[in-house]
């Protein structure tokens, strides 16, 4: 009888990989473009603020432009799979860049920012759900599948109302300490949805380093052939 | 001759207040000023300033570009007046580029007119991509002419690009303290970029009017989360140097790794060109000039013979800076990049190290943008090594350039 009713709750219990699958597609859909605003604050210095144009396509690939400020317009960051690329449109080059690389000088890694797919590169496991500024959420904890993951791990956060809405994050080195946390804040309707519409990433190593992404327009299921997504429609420009 | 290059400091206080840009816009324009000077030096390759440049050669340029996006239509258009500020002082114009760019989606692409290749993921050298003007040997981070050409991209798949060109290079760089006596190169080439198991590899074949037959090849791949490699390499038969050597097989290649880290990147690049004069080749190469030189100073010969010399010598004087890849035969560059220090400042050092002679072109530089649509920018360019090495005998001691430019 005991086993019977642990089998139930076991099969009741939330699949942590269905939870990651919902969270990765709840801020930008499965393709899409969006434009969004950058803005990193270092203590002391004055904010550096960027905006760049985005287009995503499945787990895979990903590009940004920048847009602004015009000194910077042009520069361009590609990932496909595991490569990333950055183009400089003074040199008119396109160089192969590393996924840990921080993205613009900011807190975001190139990783981060294509976060294309959490579930392709961690194994999640459910230990619990916790609050997380007054919303139930579920507590992940997330495993790199290897080391060339940008983090070795990370705990995860997602709200348990059924939006599934990623709520926090601490990022992981493999001895252990954290290295910056990322919060999802402002939930509000953009491109015909509700979703969280700023990502805070602050560091955990400088103090009151951060860096807020705000989405400005996002336009979900949009029809984005897989040949932008390489380093020879980068080196075109826009 | 007049020299080409120069010049000298100009007062970066020239900023004047401008309105922000707007953001995405399809057109943009830009205004800029460059200012070099450039110590001059009597050296093996300028006898008693046989090239006549002034002490110091000095330059200053008004720039100006326009880009305008259309649909799918883009205009380019990037020049610069110049006003030489020596003695013989002469106003030119230049176009850098100037071309037409028509893109069908994401498949198809022509792009027509005065153009930047810029292909090879080589940093400093790219023994790929004969097709443009040679680099200014001394500042391979100055704002490079484009070439004459029709070029089409083709990506026929998502992991494929295929590139076709024909092109017409003048043979003298835009920015070197002399005139190169080497005939424009008319080229055609073909370059397929693929992407196989995360490294990028890409073959290339140019042919052409003055210009050696060349297969190349390139690749590049991450090697940790933080670091790339690259090796770009060429093929050739004859040489680009003097003496032509039109049986042999030349091999050139730069290869190097790059890595980035937080707002600080650091690249090393080896090159190793095969063509390039060992000590013997170049004790004979300066012997040459002696003698040619020789006679065109000696009073002895009728005044036709001394001409035919003087120019023999000049022609000669440009043979390290006609092909753009320096004159010996091994070379390391190492460069440091640090961006965003004091939220608006970056610093830069990068070092070309002639590895057969013990030469090194020093380039220190810092950059200041005080708005998101102006940056000042302030490059030194030192000489340093033996006496009698490649670097220390350039017609010039090194450079000081600054830049401001203002982008609408």
């Amino acid at each position: 009888m005991s086993s019977l009713v642990l089998g139930l709750l076991l099969a009741a219990a939330p699949d942590p990989d269905a939870i990651l699958r919902r969270a990765d597609k709840a801020v930008l859909g499965d393709a899409a473009t969006y434009v969004l605003r950058m803005t990193v604050v270092r203590p002391g210095k004055s904010d550096r603020v960027v905006e760049m144009k985005g287009w995503k396509k499945g787990d895979d690939l990903g590009l940004v432009r920048y847009i602004s400020p015009a000194r910077e317009r042009g520069t361009a960051y590609l990932r496909r799979g595991e490569n990333t690329w950055l183009f400089l449109p003074s040199a008119e080059k396109v160089v192969r860049v590393g996924a840990k690389q921080n993205f613009g000088g900011g807190d975001f890694s190139n990783a981060d920012i294509f976060r294309l797919s959490l579930v392709k590169d961690y194994i999640p496991t459910l230990v619990g759900e916790e609050a997380i500024e007054g919303q139930a959420c579920y507590k992940l904890d997330l495993k790199a599948k290897d080391r060339s993951i940008a983090y070795d791990r990370v705990v995860y956060w997602v709200r348990t109302d059924g939006t599934f809405f990623p709520a926090h994050a601490d990022y992981h080195t493999v001895s252990g300490k954290r290295l910056k946390w990322l919060k999802a804040a402002e939930v509000a309707p953009l491109g015909g949805r509700t979703r969280p519409t700023l990502l805070t990433m602050e560091s955990a190593v400088e103090k009151g380093s951060r860096t807020l992404l705000r989405f400005l327009s996002i336009q979900d299921d949009a029809r984005i052939d897989d040949r932008l997504f390489t380093p020879s429609a980068l080196e075109r420009g826009e | 001759m007049r020299p080409r290059l120069a010049l000298s400091g100009i007062a970066l206080s020239l900023v004047a207040a401008v309105p922000a840009p707007s953001s995405g816009s399809p057109r943009e324009v830009e205004f800029g000023l460059e200012n070099s000077s450039y110590p001059t030096a009597l050296t093996p390759l300028n006898r008693q300033n046989a090239l006549g440049l002034d002490d110091p050669e000095d330059l200053l340029r008004v720039t100006a570009a326009w880009k305008e996006n259309i649909g799918g239509l883009r205009v380019v258009i990037r020049g610069y007046v110049q006003r030489d500020l020596g003695a013989g002082g002469a106003t030119t114009w230049t176009a850098r580029q100037a071309y037409l760019q028509y893109g069908w989606g994401s498949t198809l692409q022509v792009r027509l007119g005065k153009q930047r290749i810029a292909w090879g993921s080589g940093f400093a050298w790219n023994p790929t991509n004969r097709l443009e003007p040679p680099k200014n040997a001394f500042n391979t981070s100055l704002e490079q002419e484009g070439s004459l050409a029709a070029r089409l991209d083709w990506i026929p798949s998502s992991r494929a690009g295929v590139i076709l060109i024909a092109t017409r290079a003048e043979a003298a760089g835009g920015d070197l303290p002399l005139e190169t006596t080497s005939p424009p190169r008319t080229s055609g080439s073909g370059r397929l970029r693929v992407l196989i198991k995360d490294t990028d590899l890409a073959l290339v074949v140019t042919a052409g009017k003055n210009q050696r037959t060349l297969v190349g090849f390139d690749a590049a791949r991450d090697v940790g989360a933080q670091i790339t490699a690259h090796a770009e390499g060429a093929f050739y038969r004859g040489a680009e140097l003097a003496p032509p050597r039109n049986g042999q097989t030349f091999f050139r290649v730069a290869a190097g790794l790059l890595r980035n880290r937080d707002t600080t990147s650091l690249s090393l690049e080896y090159f190793y060109n095969g063509e390039g004069y060992g000590d013997a080749a170049t004790r004979a190469y300066l012997r040459g000039l002696d003698i040619l030189y020789g006679g065109a100073t000696d009073p002895s010969l009728p005044p036709s013979a001394r001409e035919e010399a003087l120019s023999r010598y000049l022609a000669g004087v440009s043979v390290p800076y006609s092909g753009g890849l320096g004159l010996r035969r091994h070379y390391l560059q190492a460069s440091w990049v640090r961006s965003e220090m004091r939220g608006k400042w970056s610093l830069s050092a990068q070092g070309l190290f002639a590895l057969s002679d013990g030469g090194l072109a020093l380039t220190p530089g810092v950059s200041f943008a005080p708005r998101g649509n102006v940056t000042l920018q302030l490059d030194g360019i030192l000489l340093l090594g033996p006496a009698g090495s490649e670097y220390r005998l350039a017609p010039v001691r090194g450079a000081l350039q600054s830049r401001v430019k203002v982008l609408f």
